[in-house]
């Protein structure tokens, strides 16, 4: 018979209304649908997984290059590349929900009246945990980071889609919002359940030999372990202020990396560009946090925001 | 086969001319890939900078996996730096194998540089079969031209460079036409090397109404079909993508104009 003493200690948390049954998600635009990852491990066993970003209807992206390495980084513009709403739910949502697979659909609109009109759609299936609203791409002429920026905005998008869908509704932010406490905390008043953070930061590559900017788009968003000080500073300010649970990402490729947003206040992390580098990056995040826990007897509902003063 | 992510250790670097080197790995168990697939590969102790693998053509599979490296940038200037026994994180085998070549036609192959690798890897294949392809290969310089003496073993092999400095002065693409027409009989045409070759080799099959198949370079992130960085126009005007739809792929299919 097992001992208390030996049991693992609790990894779930909650967002809101939902349980997870651990804290690690992975990111949005990082992780397709989530069925690519068959031959390297179980994604159900993670807290949940963000889908590509879907609109209405399918996205060709942008014109290549769409990437491109940096100083522990890279940009992207890939431009919300995707199947479409409703190809996702018939090709794709199935097979999730029969795995028992945590979907968290994230959700990307130029107008108002179209993010309405996806959380309504998505609102009818089953197998959906919650929609997390991209008001914070950097790499779309419409929508995107021009919603993010924008408390009022922001604001608007999220109390339109709470209407129009029971799913808890989590907000994604842009760490290039002048105000992002700001932001979130008119997300929060307009009925947000969770505020996501951070989006990418736009920034740019020049190719010397040709003269040329190294992406088409000419601009990208960086992502990586280049961007998680700016990413843990933005998600411990906003734990500070808000009532909701924030979702920490930004650079997080280890359970170290993890448990830094934890201690800052994150209820939940999202693991982005590391599963590009090594598509069990997440679970290995997930049994890092859970290596720290075991050492310390701690349930890891218990480090959230549990930082010390200096 | 499975893909999968595995650490295994460099068990031979071997320079190859003074640009180019070949790395093969010491793998715990044989790997089942075919030609034209690839690996994502990085050092293991490169922690995050350089940050992404790189995608390389395989030139064997196996248990001893190899690919044909040109120092291009930082990651490839570390790889060409590694000693034996130094650890790599390899993903593999990635992408789709070169199509068969039909029975009765005659595989003609058009190399330049780094372009040599899947389709050597291709022309052992095709000798287990008692089949000897056509190769032209094409280099800036005699220094261009890796691998061509394993390559000359199992093909009919003609070598150009630019500049004259071996085999014959010119284009790669200029041969093609004369080689097609002494082939005599059908042909298929596999290419791989720099975008504007292909482009040039996939204008000349698609006139000569020869099939012809193109191995893709892009930059990728991932190599296994999530980031979506590896777009490649198609001639309908969508994208397909370099790593799962390919790299392997009809030439007919792709805009080449840029």
């Amino acid at each position: 018979m097992e001992s208390v003493s030996t049991m693992s200690p609790d990894q779930s948390v909650n967002i809101g209304s939902l349980a997870l049954k651990n804290p690690v998600l992975t990111a949005s635009g990082t992780f397709g649908y989530a069925l690519e990852y068959d031959d390297f491990f179980d994604v159900a066993t993670l807290g949940g997984v963000c889908t590509k970003g879907l609109s209405l209807e399918p996205r060709l992206g942008n014109a290549p290059n769409r990437i491109c390495e940096t100083a522990s980084g890279m940009l992207n513009a890939i431009g919300l590349a995707n199947i479409g709403v409703e190809a996702f739910c018939r090709d794709k949502l199935p097979t999730l929900r029969n795995r028992g697979v945590t979907v968290v659909a994230n959700i990307f609109a130029e107008t108002i009246a179209d993010f309405v009109k996806l959380a309504g759609r998505l609102d009818r299936e089953n197998g959906i945990a919650a929609l997390e609203l991209n008001v914070s791409c950097p790499n779309v002429d419409k929508g995107g980071i021009a919603f993010g920026c924008d408390a009022d905005m922001s604001a608007a998008v999220t109390s339109a889609v709470k209407a129009a869908t029971a799913l808890p509704v989590w907000v994604k932010m842009s760490p290039e919002a002048g105000d992002v406490v700001g932001v979130a905390r008119a997300c929060e008043r307009a009925g947000a359940d969770a505020i996501t953070a951070i989006n990418t930061i736009r920034g740019a590559a020049i190719d010397i030999e040709t003269q040329q900017p190294r992406l088409h788009h000419r601009t990208g968003g960086l992502s990586g372990p280049a961007i998680k000080p700016i990413a843990l500073r933005i998600v411990w300010d906003l734990a500070r202020a808000l009532h909701i649970p924030v979702i920490g990402i930004g650079g997080i490729s280890t359970g170290a990396d993890a448990i830094e947003f934890i201690l800052a206040g994150a209820s939940a992390i999202q693991v982005g560009t590391a599963n590009f580098v090594d598509p069990c990056a997440a679970q290995k995040v997930k049994d890092g946090i859970r290596t720290y826990c075991e050492r310390r007897n701690l349930a890891v509902r218990d480090l959230i925001g549990k930082v010390r003063a200096p | 086969m499975t893909r999968q992510l595995v650490r295994a250790p460099l068990l031979g670097r071997d320079r190859v001319g003074p640009l180019y080197h070949l790395l093969s790995f010491d793998l715990e168990r044989e790997v089942e890939a075919a030609p034209g697939q690839f690996a994502m590969v990085r050092c293991a102790d490169w922690g995050h900078a350089p940050l992404l693998s790189r995608p390389m053509s395989l030139v064997e599979g196996g248990r001893r996996p190899t690919i044909l490296i040109k120092v291009v940038g930082e990651g490839t200037r570390r790889m060409a730096l590694a000693a034996p026994g130094q650890p790599f994180d390899l993903m593999l085998p990635l992408g789709n194998r070169w199509s068969a070549c039909p029975e009765g036609v005659t595989p003609v192959f058009v190399a330049g540089g780094c372009g040599i690798a899947p389709l050597l890897f291709f022309a052992r294949e095709l000798r287990a079969r008692g089949t000897r392809p056509v190769a032209l290969y094409g280099g800036r310089s005699k220094d261009d031209l890796p691998l061509d003496e394993d390559m000359s073993r199992v093909s009919d092999l003609r070598l150009l460079t630019e500049d004259g400095s071996r085999g014959v002065k010119g284009l790669v693409t200029a041969l093609l036409e004369p080689a097609l027409q002494e082939v005599g009989r059908k042909a298929k045409v596999y290419t791989c090397g720099p975008h504007r070759m292909m482009a040039a080799v996939a204008t000349i099959c698609a006139k000569l109404d020869v099939e012809c198949e193109a191995c893709l370079e892009t930059p990728m992130a991932c190599g296994y079909g999530v980031c979506l960085g590896c777009p490649v126009k198609t001639s309908s005007g969508g994208y397909l993508h370099a790593c799962v739809d390919g790299p392997c792929v009809d030439a007919r299919t792709i805009s080449w104009n840029r």
